[in-house]
C-alpha cells in the first residue's frame, strides 16, 4: 500500500534519515521505534508529505507521491507529536475547523465531529475550552482531529508523551479499536516500547537515522534467542567488578542501574559461577539473580549498546 | 460582493479563507480586550501627543502694587494675545507657591510699566517661550506710552486704525487660486499615532502564522486539500479585516464624536488607509520571514515599527527632513506615503486622481514585501 525506498533527508548537510525502506501493508498496524533524534519525526514528516526527502522514493499503490502528494494526503491522517490546536477555541470548535479546511459541512460535518469526539471520549467535554484540558485530553483532541476525514492510514507521532497512564490507556484503546474494528492502517512511533509491543504487528527499529532492525515482534526477539539475559542485585557497585564481568567468556554487554547489573550473554556460557566467583573476589554480595526471557527492548539494548531512552 | 468572493474562492477549493477568517474571529471573539485596547490606545495616544484636547498653557500673573488690581486687568487684557499661552491673574502668594512646589514652571509679577518672572529654573523651555511673549507685548507698550508722551494723543487708536487699512495687505493664495489652507500639525500628529498602533495591531496578527507553524496547525492544513495561497490569504486578510475595523472604528470617534478636523473626505481616506494596511501586512509578513519564532517577532517587531513613523517624518512639519538618504529610507516604508496622500485629502482636498500615485506606490512596496516573506518563510520549511 505504501512504501519508502531508501529515503535520505538531510538538513544542511546533516543527513537525519539515511536510506530508510519501510513498507505498510493495507490494514497492518506498524511501530516505528527508536530514542530522541533516531529520525523517527524526520521520517514520517516525508511520508505524510510535509517535507521532501533529499533522495529516495515514496510510493503509494505503486505511484510515486513525493511530486504529487495530493493522492496520499486525501488518505493520511496526522497525529503530531506536538498538540496542533487552538487553546483559545473549544474542542468542537477545533474540529469544526479542521473539519472546514477538508471542505465538510452542514451535517456531515457535524456527524463526523460528534463520531470523533466518540471515539477520543471527549462528547461530553466537546464545548470546554481546550487551554482547560488535561494534557491527556489536549492528546485526545488532536487525535480526533486526525480522524474527521476518515484516513485509511493514520500516522501518529508519539501520541502519548507526557500523559498520565489513564490517558495513555484511552489513547492506546483507541488506536487499537481504529485498527483492529475499522481497518484504518496504523503507523505508530514511540519511544516506549511497551506501546509498540502491545499494539503493532510489525516493527522498524531505528537508530541515528537508519532503520537498524524490523520485522515481527517474534523476528525481533529471535536475535536474542542464542543470548540469555541475567539480572542480579548487588549489595554495592563496584566498576572494577564490571568490568571484570565485561572479560567473561561468551558475555557480549554488561549494564549496571543503581545497584541492578544487567548482562546478556552467550546461551551456554558458564555465567553463573564465574560471576559468584568475581563477586567473591571484590567481596560483593550478590543477593539475587534472574534469568530474563528476551523483550524488545533487550533486542534494542543488542542492536544499540544503549537503552531507548537513554 | 465579499460573500460573493469568497463562494468562489471555496468553489476553487479553497474554502480556507472562510475557515480561517472564522478561526481567527473565534479566538479573537473569545478575548476582545486586545483589540479594544488597540481602539482606546489609540485614541488615548492622540489625545496625549497629538494635541487633541489641546488647551493653553496658564501662565499665572499678578501684582503687588498699589493699585495691583488695575495693573493686572490692564496687562491681563494685552498679554491675552496668543491662543497657546492663558494669563490668569492670581493670589501673588498661590503664584509663588506654585512655582516653588514645581506645580508651575513660571508666574509674572506684573509693574506698571515692567515685569519679573519668578521660575524655578531659567532652563525650562516654557520660561524663554514666557518672556519672549511677554517681552513683546511689554515693548509694545512701552513704544506707545514714548510716542504719547511726546505729545501724540489717542496714538493708541490711531494704530490700529491705521493697521486695519494698512497700505500693504498680505494675502497668500494658491497655485489654483485658492486661498492657502492652514496646515495642522494636530492632524498630523493624530493620524501618525493611530497608524502607529494600527502596526502593532497588524503586526501581531500576522505573526500568528509563525504561531500556527510552530503549535502544527500550519502542518494539519497543509495536509488538507487546500492551497497555500488560500492559507496564506486566509491570515491575510484577516490581519487586513480586523486592522480595517480598528482604524474605522478610531476615525469615526475622531470625526463624529471627538469632532476633529480629520479632513471631510472620510471614504478616500478610508481607501488610504486600507492601501497603508495592506503595505504595512506585507513589510510584517517580510519581518516574519526573517524570524524562526513567533518570541522572535515579538521581539523584533516592536522594536522596529516606532522608528517607522520617525524616519518617515510622521511626527515633523513636511519638508523638515531633506537628507536624500533619509528620503530614500523614508520612501521604502508606505507611512511615508500614506501620510502625504491623507495630508494632501485633509489640507488641500485632493481626490482620488491626486494620491493615485501614492497608492501605486504602496500597493508596489505591499507586493513586493508580501513576496519575499513569503519566499522566506517557504524557504525556512524546506
Amino acid at each position: 500500500m505504501l512504501e519508502t525506498i531508501n529515503v535520505s533527508k538531510s538538513f544542511k548537510g546533516k543527513k537525519a534519515v539515511q536510506d530508510v525502506s519501510l513498507y505498510l501493508d493495507n490494514g497492518e498496524s506498524v511501530g516505528l521505534i527508536g530514542p530522541n533524534g533516531a529520525g523517527k519525526s524526520t521520517t514520517i514528516s516525508m511520508i505524510s508529505t510535509l517535507i521532501k526527502p533529499t533522495s529516495g522514493e515514496i510510493k503509494l499503490n505503486g505511484a510515486n507521491t513525493i511530486n504529487k502528494p495530493e493522492k496520499i494526503r486525501k488518505i493520511l491522517g496526522v497525529v503530531p507529536q506536538e498538540l496542533a490546536l487552538y487553546q483559545e477555541l473549544s474542542a468542537y470548535e477545533n474540529l469544526k475547523f479542521f473539519g472546514s479546511i477538508y471542505k465538510m459541512k452542514g451535517n456531515d460535518l457535524e456527524k463526523r465531529i460528534q463520531r470523533a469526539l466518540e471515539i477520543v471520549g471527549l462528547a461530553d467535554r466537546q464545548k470546554d475550552l481546550v487551554k482547560t484540558f488535561s494534557g491527556g485530553m489536549k492528546r485526545r483532541v488532536n487525535i480526533a482531529a486526525a480522524l474527521l476525514h476518515r484516513p485509511q492510514i493514520l500516522i501518529l507521532d508519539e501520541p502519548t508523551v507526557g500523559i498520565d497512564p489513564q490517558s495513555r490507556n484511552h489513547i492506546l484503546e483507541t488506536v487499537r479499536a481504529l485498527n483492529e474494528k475499522d481497518g484504518t492502517t496504523i503507523l505508530y512511533t514511540s519511544h516506549y516500547m511497551e506501546e509498540v509491543e502491545q499494539l503493532c504487528d510489525r516493527l522498524y527499529i531505528m537508530d541515528y537515522g537508519e532503520v537498524i532492525a524490523a520485522g515481527t515482534k517474534a523476528e525481533l526477539l529471535s536475535i536474542l534467542q542464542a543470548e540469555d539475559t541475567v539480572k542480579a542485585e548487588l549489595s554495592k557497585m563496584d566498576e572494577a567488578f564490571i568490568q571484570q564481568v565485561k572479560t567473561i567468556d561468551g558475555v557480549r554487554k554488561a549494564e549496571a542501574s543503581h545497584l541492578q547489573l544487567k548482562i546478556i550473554a552467550k546461551k551456554g556460557s558458564n555465567l553463573i559461577s564465574e560471576l559468584v566467583h568475581l563477586a567473591d573476589q571484590h567481596q560483593l554480595q550478590i543477593i539475587n539473580f534472574h534469568t530474563e526471557t528476551p523483550s524488545l527492548e533487550d533486542v534494542f539494548l543488542h542492536l544499540t549498546g544503549r537503552t531507548l531512552r537513554d | 460582493m465579499y460573500r460573493d468572493w469568497l463562494n468562489l474562492v471555496s468553489e476553487k477549493g479553497e474554502g480556507i479563507v472562510k475557515a480561517v477568517l472564522w478561526a481567527q474571529f473565534a479566538k479573537d471573539k473569545r478575548n476582545p480586550v486586545v483589540i479594544l485596547l488597540y481602539i482606546a490606545g489609540c485614541i488615548l495616544a492622540a489625545l496625549l501627543f497629538a494635541g487633541g484636547v489641546q488647551s493653553p498653557s496658564v501662565i499665572a500673573i499678578f501684582s503687588e502694587e498699589e493699585n495691583a488690581s488695575e495693573i493686572e486687568k490692564k496687562w491681563e487684557a494685552l498679554l491675552n494675545t496668543d491662543d497657546s499661552l492663558q494669563f490668569v491673574i492670581v493670589d501673588p502668594e498661590e503664584a509663588r507657591e506654585n512655582v516653588r512646589k514645581g506645580n508651575a514652571e513660571v508666574a509674572v509679577e506684573l509693574m506698571q510699566m515692567d515685569y519679573r518672572l519668578i521660575a524655578a529654573s531659567e532652563e525650562l523651555p516654557s520660561v524663554s517661550y514666557v518672556q519672549q511673549h511677554v517681552g513683546i507685548v511689554f515693548q509694545q507698550e512701552a513704544q506707545i506710552n514714548a510716542v504719547e508722551s511726546s505729545g501724540g494723543s489717542n496714538v493708541r487708536q490711531e494704530i490700529e486704525n491705521y493697521l486695519e487699512d494698512a497700505p500693504f495687505q498680505l494675502e497668500a493664495r494658491g497655485l489654483d487660486s485658492e486661498a492657502v489652507p492652514q496646515y495642522n500639525m494636530s492632524t498630523q500628529l493624530l493620524y501618525a499615532f493611530t497608524f502607529l498602533i494600527s502596526m502593532f495591531l497588524l503586526g501581531f496578527k500576522v505573526n500568528n502564522v509563525t504561531n500556527d507553524k510552530v503549535s502544527g496547525v500550519w502542518n494539519r492544513m497543509i495536509l488538507s486539500p487546500v492551497s497555500k495561497t488560500g492559507m496564506y490569504s486566509g491570515y491575510i486578510f484577516y490581519s487586513f479585516l480586523i486592522t480595517m475595523f480598528q482604524l474605522v472604528s478610531v476615525l469615526i470617534v475622531f470625526k463624529y464624536v471627538m469632532n476633529y478636523e480629520i479632513g471631510d473626505n472620510l471614504w478616500l481616506i478610508i481607501l488610504i488607509s486600507a492601501f497603508f494596511t495592506f503595505s504595512m501586512i506585507s513589510i510584517a509578513m517580510l519581518i516574519t520571514g526573517f524570524v524562526k519564532s513567533p518570541e522572535q517577532f515579538y521581539a523584533i517587531y516592536p522594536s522596529v515599527i516606532p522608528l517607522v513613523p520617525l524616519i518617515s517624518g510622521a511626527y515633523m512639519m513636511p519638508g523638515t527632513i531633506t537628507n536624500s538618504a533619509l528620503v530614500f529610507i523614508a520612501d521604502l516604508f508606505p507611512m511615508a506615503h500614506a501620510m502625504e496622500a491623507i495630508m494632501s485629502v485633509v489640507f488641500y482636498d485632493a481626490g482620488l486622481q491626486d494620491v493615485m500615485m501614492s497608492l501605486m506606490v504602496m500597493l508596489l512596496i505591499g507586493v513586493v514585501a508580501m513576496g519575499i516573506g513569503i519566499n522566506l518563510m517557504e524557504r525556512r520549511r524546506g
